[in-house]
């Protein structure tokens, strides 16, 4: 069975660590905690039996409550393989740079070298065309193909 | 503190080296799990996961 729990945005770490250390010492039988990067605010509580979210175990600062009823654990598993970052992107996509020197700024994919997880980007605004290698997950996919 | 992830075993640790797989242990990680319970656990089974502490799902 696996439980959501909704937790401050940036603190489910810390929350899942609490609660992990708390059900150490209290004997609630919970077997995993799993944070997905992409779900943000919650986190996934596993266990083979129901639990009695009330416990004071759960009760730890940065949480905002439980949600009501279980997640099947088909939906789990789509947490757990994260795709890769570059699989939706391909030659000719428009993409935003969403980190480093040239956050913000709207450039078009040249290249992909999928081993090393790099992209080499033209960017759109600029004069002339340079370009600029960024690793995966510093860009954010606008449109999958150019026009 | 910074936490690193076993390229192989996807095990969280501060050392640069990973104590079981003894491979370089790389900065580039994103996912969180903690297991508690590996042996009652179907997360854990899914992912290959036989010690209980803390795991990234995602490792580069």
């Amino acid at each position: 069975m696996i439980y959501a729990i909704r937790t401050l945005v940036g603190q489910e770490k810390n929350v899942a660590r609490i609660i992990g250390r708390n059900v150490k010492n209290s004997g609630i039988e919970v077997n995993s905690i799993l944070v997905p990067e992409s779900l943000r605010g919650y986190i996934l509580v596993e266990s083979t039996s129901k639990i009695d979210m009330q416990n004071p175990a759960f009760k730890v600062p940065h949480m905002k409550g439980a949600i009501e009823g279980e997640i099947p654990y088909d939906e789990v598993k789509n947490f757990l393989n994260p795709e890769p970052i570059l699989a939706s992107v391909q030659k000719g996509s428009i993409v935003e740079l969403i980190s480093g020197p040239f956050k913000g700024e709207k450039a078009k994919v040249v290249r992909i070298d999928e081993s090393k997880e790099d992209v080499v980007l033209e960017l759109i605004e600029a004069a002339v065309p340079i370009p600029v290698t960024v690793k995966g997950d510093q860009i954010r996919l606008i449109q999958k193909e150019a026009d | 503190m910074v936490l690193k992830a076993c390229t192989r075993c996807h095990r969280l640790m501060e050392e640069d080296r990973c104590a079981i797989c003894n491979i370089a242990s790389s900065r580039n990680w994103s996912g969180f799990l903690i297991v508690v319970d590996p042996d009652k656990s179907d997360i854990a089974k899914e992912l290959n996961i036989s010690l209980p502490g803390e795991y990234a799902l995602r490792v580069r």
